[in-house]
């Protein structure tokens, strides 16, 4: 475990090097000057409109890091080289792939803490408080990490087989599906072939389902989400990741880097 | 990697996509409580919307309308009642895509039907397709769908015959809609005529929900028809007797009725307690009478 800990570290601090959290700035600038606005252009809704807006900067953000990132840890690594001198070292290939996930996974948390910290002081400038209720919002930013985290399995499972390009396309393609699914289950309703059908409620529920994170309308709100709902989340994600993970693992283990 | 290895690869996989199955089961039983409350069109301004879809506006037009037939499915399913974004969702889709005609049909069913059946917002069914005739003058049949709009739901009947002689003047118009429109400016509300509509759309469409209530609704006119000569044989039993019948087969035995008149789907009419003929509650059809209200 001490060898997937120093992996991580050092995948984070590669980020670090690679100004990656620069976004931070962006998204600073996205929420003060939203934080300004939102009172003179809009009436009554200002508080859903600053929530709204930063977790889907949250969120946009997360998944270019995770995606584009994701798919450069493994590849960048053959590119450059730098994999060999690693793997001459007693560091095992999944050992790798579970560090380099664990090393993006906590450079999100890093950002998306920092980028949760900015949302919460433009909510404090337009409410001039914070109220019990505003922790759906974390809970949804908590989900937004969750969601990230599963992106970042998908993208390094698609880099350890394919292009970066294709990597990323796969990726991409595979988390707009995933934001489908529950259409996919609609379809059923007597609309379609019903073999179809049932082919559709197979792969919906094979699918990674990205909707469950989807809770920003609710937090907008300042609805309640249940704490079962936030478990189930967090098990699903684990389990989701735990399986890409391996499979990963297992197709990197069989690569030829010759 | 050896056999085993692949082995226990496959059957970690197959048990771990088991188990995300069975938590995806019960993520959306939580997932649903917290939906629920969430139906909203974030961006209601048709203008906006297509200034974002920049060249791709007939595409997200087809996405809308993709959505607009999911939400009122998902509602119908349901049995909710509660339709009001059905219109910002077909007066966003209309004017991303003014020519997609099944917006313009099927979205003033969805909008002009009484409720449980449809939204129950004729006047909007009636907007939705004056907007459609505005961009798609040649489309005889929204002409054809205004008329049947504004016959069967808001009653207005001069502005039906309208509709229809507007519409019969297309060369490619049913041959019958002008003398539709004369007998509509005649004789305004009739059987005959919501026969005659109601046997039209069940005998073109092609589509199975529409063709169902087209055949619910042909069922019930003659339900309704039955029910009246019933209550004419009544009312002569009650000339005759001095009482009004309790049972359908006094009227058989007065000799009023050949037999025991039965529904369009055989089930056996009866008489109220005002002694007025009345579907079965038995009969599926009694469920439907009360889903189609002001049913003809």
């Amino acid at each position: 475990m001490t060898r997937v800990g120093t992996v991580a570290l050092n995948t984070f601090r590669e980020a670090v090097r690679d100004r990656v959290l620069y976004n931070l700035v962006f998204f600073a600038l996205v929420m003060m000057a939203s934080a300004i606005l939102v009172g003179q252009i809009s009436i009554g809704i200002e508080q859903i409109v600053i929530v709204s807006l930063g977790l889907s900067a949250i969120s946009i953000i997360g998944l270019l890091i995770s995606v584009f990132i994701g798919v450069g840890l493994v590849s960048k690594e053959i590119d450059k080289r730098t994999l060999y001198a690693l793997l001459a070292k007693p560091l095992r290939r999944w050992e790798f792939i579970l560090g380099k996930f664990a090393g993006l996974a906590l450079t999100l948390t890093v950002n998306t803490a920092a980028m949760a910290a900015g949302l919460f002081l433009a909510l404090f400038y337009v409410k001039h408080s914070i109220e019990r209720a505003d922790t759906a919002v974390l809970v949804a930013v908590y989900f937004i990490l969750l969601k990230l985290a599963l992106v970042v399995a998908l993208a390094m499972l698609f880099s350890c087989f394919t292009t970066p390009l294709l990597a990323i396309l796969f990726t991409a393609g595979l988390y707009l599906a995933g934001l489908f699914v529950h259409e996919m289950r609609g379809l059923q309703g007597g609309l379609i072939d019903p073999a179809l059908g049932r082919l559709l409620r197979w792969v919906s529920y094979v699918l990674p389902n990205f909707e469950n994170f989807d809770v920003m309308g609710a937090a907008a709100h300042g609805r309640i989400i249940p704490a079962t709902l936030v478990a189930q989340n967090t098990f699903y994600a684990v389990l989701y990741c735990a399986i890409v993970l391996t499979v990963a693992a297992a197709v990197f283990s069989q690569r030829n880097l010759k | 990697m050896s056999a085993k290895g692949y082995i226990a690869l496959l059957l970690f996989v197959l048990l771990g996509f088991a188990g995300v199955w069975r938590l995806q089961e019960r993520i959306d039983v939580q997932q649903s409580a917290v939906a629920s409350e969430d139906d909203q069109v974030m961006l209601r301004s048709s203008k906006l919307v297509k200034g974002l879809s920049l060249e791709y506006a007939p595409l997200v037009a087809d996405i809308y309308w993709t959505r607009v037939v999911q939400y009122f499915g998902n509602k119908h399913a349901g049995q909710q009642l509660d339709l009001r974004l059905l219109w910002p969702l077909l007066d966003v889709t209309s004017v991303l895509d003014p020519h997609l005609m099944p917006v313009y049909h099927f979205g003033s069913m969805f909008l002009s039907d009484a409720a449980p059946r449809g939204a129950g917002r004729p006047d909007l069914a009636a907007e939705l397709l004056e907007r459609g005739l505005k961009a798609n003058p040649d489309e005889w049949r929204l002409y054809y769908d205004l008329g049947f709009v504004y016959y069967f739901d808001m009653k207005d009947y001069p502005k039906a015959s309208a509709a229809f002689y507007e519409g019969s003047k297309n060369p490619k118009a049913l041959f019958w809609m002008k003398m539709m429109a004369a007998k509509i400016a005649t004789e305004g509300d009739s059987t005959e005529t919501s026969n005659f509509l109601w046997q039209d759309i069940y005998n073109t469409t092609t589509d199975a929900s529409v063709k169902e209530n087209a055949l619910t609704h042909l069922q019930l006119l003659r339900t309704q028809e039955d029910c009246k000569h019933i209550d004419v044989a009544a009312d002569e039993y009650q000339k005759q007797f001095g009482r009004r019948p309790v049972r359908m087969n006094e009227l058989v035995l007065g000799g009023l009725l050949l037999g025991e008149p039965v529904d369009p789907l055989g089930y056996p009419y009866v008489l109220s307690e005002a002694g007025k003929a009345e579907i079965s509650a038995e009969s599926p059809l009694k469920k439907k009478a009360a889903k189609t209200p002001g049913s003809k």
